[in-house]
């Protein structure tokens, strides 16, 4: 499995729900999987992806949220675990596509290359609903069972590198706009108003 | 239960003015009060304890992509934790965020270790483009607060509200 092969895997368990993609990589084959309004592409803030899917669970609890993070960047930000473990969001699929490589910087291992369990530190952070998929299959069965469960979910999808055909749109203002519209609660300065 | 001083019950009553009802923060000793004013008496604010200020400001992002409008609280020292956040995510996606910031390292520190942050906030503020507000008096904490989020919210800018320790200190009247 590679990382757009995964990435084709949890937007089509997403359907119209929204996906946050970190930035680089798993931005680049979440756009190249098929763009979508309700795809959130980030362009800076490492590290946050997970943060920014934690904060949407907990808005629109009437929404799944799944976010797309790279191993790197979710060890930028590894507080964010208790923290998803602390608040429990019951509707928030966390995926890791783990490649155990910078690959946005050109390829340099990260921990998870030398032991780093990632789903072992989400347990250890009180994430219990935590798994390892290996497969497109395991990946499936993964997110489907653990979205039952009531509780916040991550996966460590274990993939190899692949090299990104596309980029997302560049202009921020204009993925946030598309992006909350299509999610149901558009940005209140895009929507006009009777003066009485 | 411990007095809630007037600046801080101010905070409370700012924040909630400003339409804000989720407050993300990572605490310190001034921002207790804050807290415990928040769950006293406005239990319709949600209170979400993050581990880190850059932490923060990314639930507080997502908060705001979900129709929410979100409030950071943190001290000083947390803003160099922040940089990134603000000025790599709510800064180009323009995404609004009351930021309530407890100071540190002004008239009346003792830790040196605070003030070459603290002192620097104002003008990192104006380096990274977010308007910032200092709080001169107890009894302006409501007003100051309220604006900066109302400010925020309507203009799409991140907006900050400094809290002097000279306003913070434990000597302040109570307002309960």
């Amino acid at each position: 499995m590679n990382r757009l092969d995964a990435t084709h895997v949890i937007v089509a368990l997403a359907g119209d729900a929204p996906v946050v993609a970190s930035l680089g990589h798993p931005a680049y084959d979440l756009f190249a999987a098929g763009d979508r309004p309700q795809n959130l592409y980030t362009w800076g803030s490492m590290g946050l992806a997970s943060s920014i899917g934690l904060g949407l669970a907990l808005a629109r609890p009437d929404l799944r949220v799944f976010v797309l993070d790279g191993d790197g960047s979710l060890l930028m930000n590894l507080g964010s675990l208790a923290t998803i473990g602390l608040l429990r969001p019951a509707n928030l699929t966390l995926v890791v596509m783990d490649n155990e490589e910078y690959a946005t910087t050109g390829g340099q291992q990260t921990p998870t290359a030398h032991g780093a369990d990632l789903e072992a530190a989400a347990r250890a952070l009180a994430i219990a609903n935590a798994a390892t998929a290996r497969t497109e299959a395991e990946l499936r069965q993964a997110v489907e069972r653990g979205m039952e469960r009531g509780a916040p979910q991550m996966i460590v999808a274990k993939v190899a590198e692949s090299a990104p055909t596309a980029k997302p749109p560049l202009d921020c203002v204009f993925i946030k706009q598309r992006f909350m519209t299509a999610i149901g609660n558009p940005e209140s300065a895009t929507v006009g108003r009777a003066i009485w | 239960m411990a007095d809630v001083p007037v600046w801080a019950a101010g905070v409370c009553v700012g924040v909630r003015a400003s339409g804000s009802r989720d407050v993300v923060y990572v605490p310190d000793n001034p921002l207790s009060h804050v807290l415990r004013s928040f769950e006293r008496e406005f239990a319709d604010v949600r209170l979400l304890l993050a581990t880190r200020e850059e932490e923060a400001f990314g639930i507080a992002a997502g908060l705001y992509l979900g129709g929410r409008k979100p409030t950071v609280m943190l001290q000083s020292s947390g803003l160099g934790n922040s940089l990134n956040a603000i000025t790599s995510l709510l800064v180009p996606y323009q995404i609004p965020v009351l930021i309530v910031v407890s100071m540190r390292g002004d008239a009346g520190e003792w830790n040196a270790a605070q003030v070459p942050m603290g002192r620097s906030v104002p003008a990192i503020f104006e380096a990274i483009g977010i308007p910032h507000a200092r709080v001169e008096s107890e009894d302006e904490a409501a007003t100051s607060v309220r604006a900066a989020g109302e400010t925020a919210f309507a203009t799409r800018i991140a907006h900050a509200v400094l809290l002097p320790r000279r306003v913070t200190n434990m000597t302040s009247r109570t307002a309960v």
